[in-house]
């Protein structure tokens, strides 16, 4: 039994050496350094401990940046959620072409981020874009929007976002809806169930695991988005209006050249990801097993 | 002879070879090749690798630099060969940073003169006394000599100077008989004169951070009486009189920009005046030139309709002040090859290359050598004949002590450590953009981007006041 035990942790062995070294490591690494006033570059570094958690504790700048991924997150799953349901069940329903517009709901989701970011700063140039453009062509206006300006950054860059990755949704969710018996909606309609109602009381219960991992998943990348935030937004300029978390970490890292404060910013924003998970279990793990 | 099928097989030409000789005369070219390829290294003469990185990224000075310098080098030493390396200016403090932080530094690099005094203080740096002889320490011009000039020696010399001005519509201002602006509030009146709502706005600036958050810092404060630091406890200044006034400055200016020009990236700036779309572009260096003949209309290419203007001062300022483009050679205490370096830099500034190097981009690049500026041959090329009012913008900025390197607020700023750091933070620039498109207060916004500096100087370590 011993005998067996042994040989059972040397063949977990090589797995277990994987996983603590390329994920256990870096994480209490990355804990490690947040305890340092630590220069990104040079090797000059002290021990603060705690000291970089009470400075963020006050710190205007870290409140506002959570603040911003609060509501960059928060809009962006809410509308790739609203979008890509119903686009979902707009695929699934029968027609000409269907399988065409399928794969063309996928394009956002294939094209590289700085593409797609490229892309939608072209389109929303209050100079050359094509969207000033036809505001001012069809006399919608006279005076383009600054669409990349302070007052619709924000709004730039959800719609960016939620453009590029409600795909996800679109897929994941359309691959449950297919798994759907449609004995279920005979009986519905038998009953008198209208669209609506057949979603709510079919549709709605079936897909409710699937929702829950689309949300708990959209809802992490969403937060700890770095490239689309930094490429639409980059330094200066309006970017203070939409730092988010992980721009302010690597901000704090890179250009602050603080990496010991950089660090500490991602185990706070690991923490408040893991507080929010666990709070979203709590809420949701019932209905999630039921389903 | 016939084969199976009953034909003759064809003749060869080619002597039976047997599967031994075949291996021998295999393993005996292999050998050979090998030896071949690493025939230098056998003779003594092994491939050594010049690490040179520089900032001019323009590929017309990129091959200039290899056709010129980098060949004469690799003929005088042979074994060695140069790699040069142009960065993006915006990319060179990082990936120097972490190349010293792997302890492989190029053996010569361009350096931004902010970044020099905190290399220097770490030991970082090799002294370049010898050399500076060499190249004739008088003729460097002053305006460049000593800004690596640290306790009796030098550690970098510039590679070439380039003023920053306010590019303007001459042509439009001049239909408004306005003179160009000599004070803030000059500027904001023929900002607002060339403003045509819903056609052309009066000035641009570029938004991203190396300028609205330490360029143009820097030189609003030394347009207008103020410092970065205290010169002797460091303790910030961005809360300062002349640093309020010029907020209250560009608030009132604001109005006459683009709306999104906070999103704007230089180029952008340089083609929006180009086509028309503003009448001034606040930062602007004799690049604009080659962007001015490739995208402004025909006829409207030329100095009667393009011309460079200084910046304005402050009400608490004396004379406008901008920033002298003009990065310097350094060597580092790691290079591996730091006597070739040295010896690249002979090479580089030597007149026939140094001239070609110059006039790769014309005024841009603008000698450091005094006797080099007005050299009648280095004026003969024909961009500086046309545009001859920029160069003499230059002539006449450098006389009247009208630049300072980029990033300094006073001479003395040389001395600061960690301006690399304050530029890398983004303090000042979210404090210029909250005061001026956010709509903040300009005192509070200095006041918070204070306390942001003050905490940042205590955390890295040099707090002096009490």
């Amino acid at each position: 039994m011993r005998k067996s035990a042994l040989v059972g942790w040397a063949l977990l062995a090589p797995s277990l050496l994987l996983l603590g070294g390329l994920v256990g490591y870096p994480i209490l690494y990355n804990f490690w350094l947040s305890l340092f006033a630590k220069h990104a570059f040079l090797p000059a570094q002290t021990f603060v401990g705690l000291g970089n958690y009470r400075y963020f504790a006050t710190d205007e700048e870290f409140w506002r940046s959570v603040g911003y991924g609060g509501i960059y997150a928060g809009s962006t799953i809410v509308l790739q959620l609203g979008l890509g349901v119903v686009a979902a069940l707009l695929l699934n329903e029968t027609f000409h072409g269907r399988g065409l517009l399928r794969g063309v709901v996928l394009f956002p989701y294939t094209i590289p981020t700085v593409v797609a970011v490229i892309l939608w700063k072209w389109l929303l140039n209050d100079s050359y874009g094509l969207v000033d453009y036809v505001l001012v062509a069809t006399g919608a206006t006279r005076i383009p929007p600054a669409w990349l300006g302070k007052d619709y950054i924000m709004w730039s860059l959800i719609v960016t976002s939620v453009w590029q990755f409600f795909p996800f949704v679109v897929v994941t969710y359309l691959a449950r809806l297919q798994t759907i018996p449609p004995e279920l909606y005979e009986a519905a309609t038998v009953d008198g169930a209208g669209a609506w109602r057949r979603f709510l009381h079919v549709t709605l219960p079936q897909t409710g695991a699937v929702l829950f991992v689309i949300v708990l998943l959209r809802g992490i990348w969403m937060f700890t988005k770095f490239d689309t935030v930094w490429l639409m937004a980059g330094e200066g300029g309006v970017s203070q209006y939409v730092r988010t978390l992980p721009v302010y970490a690597y901000e704090r890292t890179f250009t602050y050249l603080q990496a010991g404060m950089g660090a500490t910013l991602a185990v706070l924003m690991f923490g408040l990801l893991a507080g929010a998970t666990a709070v979203y279990f709590g809420l949701f793990r019932e209905e999630e097993i039921v389903s | 002879m016939k084969n199976q099928i009953g034909r003759p097989r064809p003749r060869t030409l080619a002597p039976r070879l047997s599967r031994r000789q075949f291996l021998t005369g295999t393993t005996a070219t292999a050998a050979g090749l090998a030896l071949l390829g690493r025939g230098p290294a056998v003779l003594g003469q092994q491939v050594r690798e010049l690490q040179v990185w520089h900032t001019e990224v323009e590929p017309q000075t990129v091959k200039t630099v290899q056709e010129g310098s980098i060949a004469e080098f690799e003929r005088r030493f042979p074994g060695f060969k140069v790699r040069q390396q142009p960065l993006a200016w915006g990319d060179l403090n990082t990936k120097l940073l972490a190349a010293i932080a792997a302890g492989s530094p190029p053996d010569l690099t361009h350096l931004n003169p902010f970044m020099t005094a905190s290399l220097y203080t770490k030991g970082l740096l090799r002294p370049m006394d010898e050399l500076i002889r060499a190249l004739g320490e008088k003729d460097i011009h002053e305006a460049t000599q000593k800004l690596q000039y640290f306790d009796g020696r030098y550690y970098g010399v510039t590679h070439a100077m380039g003023g920053i001005y306010i590019a303007e519509r001459r042509d439009l201002r001049e239909q408004k008989g306005l003179k160009p602006p000599q004070t803030y509030a000059d500027l904001v009146d023929l900002a607002a004169a060339l403003t045509e709502e819903g056609t052309r706005y009066g000035l641009t600036m570029p938004g991203e951070k190396l300028y609205i958050g330490f360029s143009f810092p820097a030189e609003w404060l030394a347009s207008n009486g103020g410092s970065w630091v205290d010169p002797t406890t460091w303790r910030p200044r961005l809360a300062s009189r002349a640093m309020v006034e010029t907020l209250q400055f560009l608030r009132r200016l604001n109005p006459f920009m683009p709306p999104s020009w906070s999103g704007q990236k230089y180029l952008d700036t340089l083609a929006a005046l180009a086509t028309g779309k503003v009448a001034m572009a606040y930062l602007s260096g004799a690049r604009t030139i080659g962007y001015v003949e490739r995208d402004a209309p025909e006829g409207m290419r030329d100095p009667e309709h393009f011309q460079p203007m200084f910046r304005p001062h402050g009400p608490s300022g004396q004379t406008g002040v901008s920033a002298l483009d003009g990065e310097n050679w350094t060597v580092f205490s790691q290079s591996k090859y730091p006597q070739e370096a040295f010896e690249f830099l002979r090479i580089f500034y030597k007149r026939e290359h140094y001239m070609k190097y110059c006039h790769s981009v014309p005024i841009h690049l603008t000698p450091i050598f005094k006797s080099m500026i007005n050299d009648p041959e280095y004026l003969a090329h024909p961009r500086i004949r046309k545009w001859r009012s920029w160069h003499d913008a230059m002539i006449t900025g450098l006389r009247e002590h009208r630049f300072l390197p980029i990033g300094f607020s006073r001479p003395d700023d040389k001395l600061l450590p960690f301006l690399a750091e304050l530029d890398g933070s983004g303090i000042v620039a979210d404090m210029v953009i909250a005061a001026m498109v956010g709509g903040a207060d300009p005192d509070a916004a200095a006041v918070r981007a204070q306390q942001r500096a003050e905490e940042l100087l205590t955390q890295l370590g040099f707090k002096r006041w009490s």
